[in-house]
């Protein structure tokens, strides 16, 4: 255990020097630290009592989906590489070294639940939305909490999975059905209770209250822990919290005494997840970003339509079609606009939607083909103009938009026979933004070089784009209301609108040449 | 062909490439030779238009930034990066429709079959090996028929059969009037074919050597470890001063 307790001494204490030498990320850090803080030190004033305006089971319902997301997704990569709990280091070093597998099991794992947290991290952010359910901020830390314990959990069950199928087709057929087994009395009841109320919501209702949910392993347990914690049920909490963390203890006394050689079930996943990092760091962003599934691309079509920097385009449109059916829109954004079809139904109003979906889009943003296209090479080398090849490789992006934006305005206004007009001006407002955020990445390309780490620009990023949008959100409010009723809501959208293009194509202009006076960006990976 | 001259680029503090000036004359082969993290890749980057850096570059007498100086440049990254996505034989043609090609198939085809790709022509990019990546990379870069070719590190990955290969198109290349300016650790790889090298130390040019002015019985392996390692014995003349080239650094 020495070995192991020196490994974490020493990582930390190196980690703290480079902070000490790097002050952008100790910034970052510090505001976590402060965030962290902020929320502990409110949970000890009850008095500041938020007021509940949707009831608490409406809650559990999300939560218990967002864990199912995390269900699904341990599934999946249990069955084709596992998890990574390992780094390359801890194969190269540890692994071959006499400390018993055991305790690095243990080590691994225990190293896992800090990035469980980290990427949980973003829950303390939502205290004021989850305000409205009545939870404080106890409950935060209390989500926070229930979260971590089931990301940790569901790690241990992704390895135990693929060392259990690894090979074996017909495992793998048997846990599929194993993993949707537990959902299967609550997918009845609440089809059921649709078939007798004929109301979505309704059935929603009664599914989220009833046992079934509670039947569920880490996801159901861990929703109904969280909720019976919040609604005074410390008993239950407990029980619930307590059966995720006997169920993780299970896995790993299962793991270290079936296989005790697990040596070769972490090595696929770590591996990859070395590659992909490594990948990152040489600037191939392109393959380390690739959807990780083993899912067979079947080469049908081939070609790039488009000269110069048109090609761009054509390149994008030809990976698009081929990586997933949908074309434009990938899955992601399918989920996406699915979910925000959702969300208008509940909130019954297109502009709340339409400002979630403009939060998400500034983190979004950077998952399209042509921010992408700046990692490597060609973009660079192609003859031809900075700007036409700026155009042609957010094409892409644009195209996706706009599909979004038909999707989820358009399904969305028809359901709530909503007003043409403001339909548009709800999917122009959602597009336009896009491109501000476009402009306000090449900017900062621009004006950086590049040369700035990646957590430090997403915070600079991040101000900035609240800061470029502050006055045209100022000046749509004034006028919005100097008009008044809906006509004036109406204005005030366009006012967003026309900002949103104005500052946008202020952007793109300050950014001009963009592709000669920045590095090449590289993605630090802290590996 | 390749004119760079002052060269500097800084990372933070750090000081990668210091004043750096360097030429690639057409039908030479002009090595970047030196230790790891002597500053070849920084100044590779810089001289394809990758970094910012300070001095300046031009190719074919056009500044490195020019859409003309792009159309005359090839270039093969240290690290090849495919689209997951494409083909190979898409990735060339995306390459020819960017440059606006005509008549690039035979190309294209030629170059898949000297490296032994064009049974692999279908094969997407994320479903090659790193050395096939590499060929792939390496075809990518010659298409367009460059008049200036910049390889980084071009055998590091690659099987017998593509090290022969890639040598040979590198001779081709050389005996067609293409400037090639190659970064490599690998010494042997270039000792047959090298005109000029520039021996690069802490981000300086420690040496420019001219094959003609190698001492006798001295080899390009020679210089080198008297320069980096500081062998009295290897270098014959390696204290002359800048030679007549002009680049700085010590003459050979």
């Amino acid at each position: 255990m020495t070995a192991l307790f020196y490994i974490v001494r020493k990582s930390v204490k190196n980690s703290l020097k480079e902070l000490l030498r790097k002050p952008g990320k100790l910034a970052l850090y510090l505001l976590a630290l402060a965030v962290i803080a902020g929320v502990i030190v409110m949970s000890f004033f009850p008095s500041l009592r938020a007021s509940a305006s949707a009831p608490l089971f409406w809650f559990t319902g999300i939560l218990f989906l967002y864990i199912v997301l995390f269900v699904v997704l341990a599934v999946v990569k249990g069955m084709s590489g596992g998890d990574a709990i390992f780094e390359m280091s801890d194969v190269n070093l540890l692994f071959v070294s006499p400390v018993d597998p055991r305790r690095i099991l243990v080590y691994g794992v225990a190293r896992m639940a800090k990035s469980a947290f980290f990427a949980g991290f973003f829950i303390l952010f939502q205290a004021n939305s989850l305000a409205n359910f009545g939870i404080r901020y106890g409950g935060v830390l209390l989500t926070l909490a229930g979260f971590v314990l089931s990301v940790v959990v569901l790690l241990i069950l992704s390895l135990l999975i693929y060392s259990a199928t690894n090979g074996r087709p017909g495992r793998k057929r048997l846990v599929k059905l194993l993993a949707a087994l537990p959902f299967l009395p609550l997918a009845v009841f609440a089809a059921a209770s649709y078939l007798q109320t004929r109301d979505v919501l309704a059935a929603a209702e009664a599914a989220i209250q009833s046992p079934f949910l509670t039947f569920i392993p880490v996801a159901g347990w861990t929703a109904a822990g969280v909720s019976a914690f919040l609604s005074g049920a410390t008993g239950a909490g407990l029980l619930y919290f307590g059966a995720n963390l006997l169920l993780g203890i299970g896995l790993i006394v299962y793991l270290l005494f079936s296989n005790p050689d697990y040596y070769e079930d972490v090595l696929v996943a770590t591996e990859t997840a070395y590659e992909k990092k490594r990948a990152l760091s040489e600037g191939n962003l392109s393959a380390a970003t690739a959807p990780a599934s083993g899912r067979r691309v079947r080469v049908k079509g081939t070609g790039i339509p488009f000269y110069g920097a048109a090609a761009l385009f054509g390149k994008h449109a030809r990976e698009n079609f081929r990586e997933n059916r949908f074309g434009f829109l990938t899955l992601p954004s399918a989920l996406i606009a699915a979910g925000a079809i959702l969300l208008t139904l509940f909130v019954r109003e297109l502009w709340l939607a339409m400002q979630i979906l403009m939060w998400m889009q500034i983190f979004l943003i950077g998952t399209g083909r042509g921010l992408k296209e700046t990692y490597s090479h060609y973009i660079y080398m192609i003859p031809e103009t900075s700007f036409r090849k700026i155009l042609w490789s957010n094409m892409e992006i644009v195209a996706r938009t706009l599909l979004e934006s038909a999707l989820i305005f358009g399904i969305s206004g028809a359901l709530l026979k909503s007003d043409a007009v403001y339909i548009l001006v709800c999917a122009a407002a959602y597009t336009l933004f896009s491109l501000l955020l476009l402009g306000v990445n090449y900017v900062f390309m621009r004006f950086t070089g590049a040369d700035i780490s990646a957590g430090l620009l997403l915070f600079i990023y991040c101000i900035a784009v609240l800061l470029v949008m502050a006055p045209g959100v100022v000046l749509a409010v004034v006028i919005g209301s100097a008009v008044g009723g809906d006509i004036g809501f109406l204005t005030g959208l366009l006012v967003l609108c026309g900002w949103e293009l104005a500052a946008g194509l202020v952007c793109f202009a300050l950014s001009g040449g963009v592709l000669h006076h920045c590095d090449m960006p590289v993605f630090r990976t802290n590996k | 062909m390749i004119d760079a001259l002052n060269i500097s680029k800084r990372y933070g503090k750090t000081l990668a490439n210091d004043n750096i000036s360097l030429t690639a004359a057409a039908g030479e082969m002009t090595v970047l030779l030196g230790p790891n993290g002597a500053g070849k890749s920084t100044l590779i980057k810089s001289v394809c238009g990758l970094l910012r850096f300070e001095g300046g570059v031009t190719i074919g007498g056009f500044d490195n930034h020019t859409v003309d100086a792009k159309r005359l440049l090839g270039y093969v990254p240290e690290f090849p990066a495919l689209y997951p996505m494409l083909t190979v034989f898409e990735h060339l043609e995306f390459i020819a429709k960017a440059y606006r090609l005509s008549e690039w198939r035979a190309d294209a085809e030629g170059l898949l079959r000297q490296f032994e790709l064009w049974d692999k022509a279908d094969k997407l990019g994320k479903e090659l090996s790193k050395g096939m990546q590499q060929k792939v990379s390496v075809c990518c870069a010659l298409l367009p028929r460059p008049k200036a070719v910049i390889m980084d590190e071009p055998l590091v990955g690659l099987d017998p059969h593509g090290i022969r290969e890639l040598k040979a198109a590198m001779r081709d290349l050389k005996s067609g009037g293409r400037a090639l300016l190659v970064s490599t650790h690998m010494i042997e790889s270039v000792e047959g074919d090298w005109d000029t090298t520039y021996i690069l130390n802490g981000g300086k040019v420690a040496a420019v050597c001219r094959r003609e002015g190698l001492p006798p019985g001295k080899t390009l392996e020679d210089i080198y470890f008297s320069i980096t390692e500081g062998d009295s014995t290897g270098g014959g003349n390696s204290t002359d001063k800048a030679d007549s080239t002009g680049e700085g650094g010590e003459g050979v």
